[in-house]
């Protein structure tokens, strides 16, 4: 134990170690906040220049930049609507309507202290529970990743918009474009028409950029006469009072986070997007109706993300197996540094482990402060004149679209789901169902097959395995739940209006 | 939300109406169209979305098939949900009235000219991009962008904005985090 908290300290006595925590952090703001620089390609390229720099001072940088990074994401879905990554788009949802209240400083304030709280949970899952989280996400078997993402689906009900049915209609045509390319599994092309550009698929994050960013532009060039909201900046960080109403969402949200970041495959995204369909399905009063403007709709998803970073490292470092992108990079780096991420690293480097506890630790107070920091330049966005920062969101878009891979093509790409986002707004169908069937089409169709596989392409042995396996049984009577909640007859026993 | 609270000029329509937060519904100032009518071209909107699921449903039929793993399994599943979706779509929006004379045209409602203007923008700097590289076709995306949204008024203020904003993303993606710009 004595052992534990000195390794636990190292980060605390290095000043080096301390500084990059904090550069990184701050970095990792800039970078989440950008649409299409993603946390992922900011590890990889620091991976790149710090492979000959001692081990923890990478591992430093890397940890402040992932803890900054995914924060970033929402400060411009808040603001201007534009997701700066996937685990963002359910904090849009209630975040730009709060801007256009002028509350966007409250909104980052409360979305800056909620993140810090789930930051912790997730490093104290990790330092306390980690091996038995680990061992118990291992047990998800093809079959219940894809009830997992069945149960993302269901999310079309909460970001759908006014019509169910317009709703469901674009997370099908998400799912139908997530097919377009080459089949990981046997290598059959699917919708390519024999263009080379179209066999490596859709990167939904360009989908992301173009439903989002590029519609939201244009979307505001029809509204070109009216003002920008005047941002209230009197009163940023959120009241203790405040804090306590939301601390059981807060709870409830990271943890559901922590569990989902360290599911293999999945991360925030997916538990950000789930977060918030539970606070809009278990929330009987808002504070404003969810979609105009409810900060519960802020918490719970900006903690599901921060909770799955901590949970991102359990099977990581318990088990050598990537919770999601930047923590296989992260393996990577220790591949370069010569060790052997796997069940035997906590025993034979356990100074690791708690320094990455640490590191993460350090992160997230320097969130608090840079994060709070932060609120008043990025608030002032918002009052910039659309036809100033129109252009310049554009342009930010073209570079964000253009890193994925270096590909012009990506860039086109972009402006066409530009332009069928904004038909789509104009004629009611949500933006958000299209790139939520992008994002888990490729998680449905695989585990899908996969299960399917398992049970020797026999229907009866397929269906026998939802309640056969417990895993399977919860996450199906989860669903059926999920769609009983929906129904006018739970609303009115819960209350809910 | 976001699809539907652009467009309603009845606060009745709106889902925060006669609420508090009735601030929240950004009202589109370009055209009108009562919620109870339908929208120009929305009839269109649902045949072109059938056509899609109908596409993808023909094209899934060269996919392997015969077996429940089957790669083609999901994408006609995704496709028979589009085109029964669009039909129930379709049945929904001819129930409605039809747009009202004073409407816009379809083209107008989609397309109001800072629309047209600033995709044509958007289209021309994608061409120039390979051309006149990054910095160029930017630089000149931007300041037309900006002069024209500004409706020509304040040209130099356009003009050092834009070449601001550009020196300062060059200087950050390039050379910060290391990006590689088109």
């Amino acid at each position: 134990m004595e052992q534990n908290i000195q390794y636990f300290l190292i980060p605390f006595l290095h000043w080096e170690m301390m500084l990059l925590i904090w550069v990184g952090v701050f970095a990792g703001i800039w970078v989440g906040a950008i649409p299409g620089l993603s946390v992922t390609m900011a590890a990889s390229l620091l991976i790149s220049f710090t492979f000959s720099w001692d081990l923890n001072n990478a591992l430093a940088l890397i940890c402040g930049v992932f803890v900054g990074g995914v924060y970033g994401g929402s400060i411009t879905a808040i603001l201007l609507n534009i997701p700066g990554a996937p685990a963002a788009i359910a904090t849009g949802i209630e975040g730009y309507p709060l801007a256009q209240l002028g509350e966007a400083g409250k909104a980052i304030g409360l979305c800056t202290t909620v993140s810090v709280f789930a930051s912790f949970v997730g490093i104290l899952v990790l330092a306390v529970a980690a091996p038995i989280v680990a061992n118990f996400s291992l047990k998800f078997s093809p079959r219940d990743f894809f009830l997992l993402a069945v149960m993302g689906l269901l999310l079309i009900g909460s970001i759908g918009g006014g019509d169910p049915i317009k709703g469901i209609t674009a997370g099908a045509i998400g799912v139908l474009l997530s097919m377009v390319g080459m089949d990981p599994s046997t290598g059959e092309l699917r919708y390519t028409f024999g263009n080379i550009y179209l066999m490596a698929g859709i990167s939904f994050v360009t989908a992301m950029i173009g439903l989002f960013g590029v519609s939201e532009a244009l979307t505001q060039f029809r509204n070109a006469g009216k003002s920008s909201p005047k941002q209230n900046l009197d009163k940023i960080i959120p009241s203790w009072a405040t804090f306590i109403k939301y601390l059981p969402l807060s709870i409830r949200s990271s943890l559901l986070g922590v569990f989902i970041g360290a599911l293999p495959g999945t991360g925030g995204d997916v538990a950000a997007l789930l977060a918030y369909d539970q606070a809009k399905r278990s929330v009987r009063n808002p504070s404003r109706p969810f979609g105009t403007g409810a900060y519960e709709g802020i918490v719970a998803p900006e903690t599901a993300n921060k909770g799955a970073i901590g949970g991102a490292f359990i099977p990581m470092l318990t088990l050598g197996i990537p919770g999601d992108a930047v923590t296989a990079i992260i393996i990577g780096a220790l591949y370069i540094h010569g060790l052997k991420p796997g069940p035997m690293l906590m025993i034979e480097t356990p100074h690791l482990f708690w320094m990455i506890v640490s590191c993460l630790s350090i992160a997230s107070i320097a969130l608090m402060v840079l994060g709070l920091l932060s609120v008043k330049p990025f608030s002032k966005i918002i009052e910039i004149p659309k036809s100033i920062i129109m252009p310049v969101v554009i342009i930010l878009s073209v570079i964000g679209t253009y890193a994925i891979q270096n590909s012009v093509v990506d860039i086109f790409y972009m402006i066409g789901f530009g332009i069928i986002g904004y038909f789509m707004r104009l004629y009611g169908y949500a933006t958000g169902p299209m790139v939520l069937g992008l994002i888990l089409g490729p998680m449905l169709d695989a585990n899908y097959r996969r299960a399917m596989q398992g049970a020797e392409n026999q229907l009866i042995p397929f269906l026998q395995g939802f309640v056969s396996s417990p895993i399977s049984l919860v996450l199906t009577l989860s669903i059926a739940f999920l769609l009983f909640s929906q129904t006018k007859t739970y609303r009115r026993w819960r209350g809910i209006s | 939300m976001e699809g539907s609270e652009y467009f309603m000029d009845d606060p009745k329509d709106s889902v925060s109406g006669g609420s508090p937060y009735e601030g929240a519904v950004v009202k589109d100032l370009s055209v009108y169209v009562p919620e109870a009518r339908r929208k120009p071209g929305e009839l269109g909107i649902t045949a072109i979305t059938f056509l899609l699921g109908a596409f993808g449903y023909y094209f899934a039929l060269d996919m392997t098939s015969g077996e429940y793993s089957s790669p083609s399994v999901f994408p006609k599943l995704a496709s028979t949900v589009i085109m029964v979706c669009s039909a129930v779509n379709f049945l929904k929006a001819i129930r409605r009235e039809r747009p009202d004379a004073s409407s816009p045209s379809v083209a107008q409602y989609l397309l109001p000219m800072d629309v047209v203007v600033v995709l044509s923008l958007l289209v021309a700097y994608c061409v120039a991009l390979p051309y006149f590289r990054f910095i160029g076709s930017s630089y000149a995306f931007m300041v037309a962008g900006m002069i024209y949204l500004q409706r020509g008024k304040h040209i130099v203020r356009a003009l050092l904005i834009s070449a601001a904003s550009l020196a300062v993303l060059v200087a950050v993606f390039r050379y910060l985090f290391l990006v590689i710009l088109p």
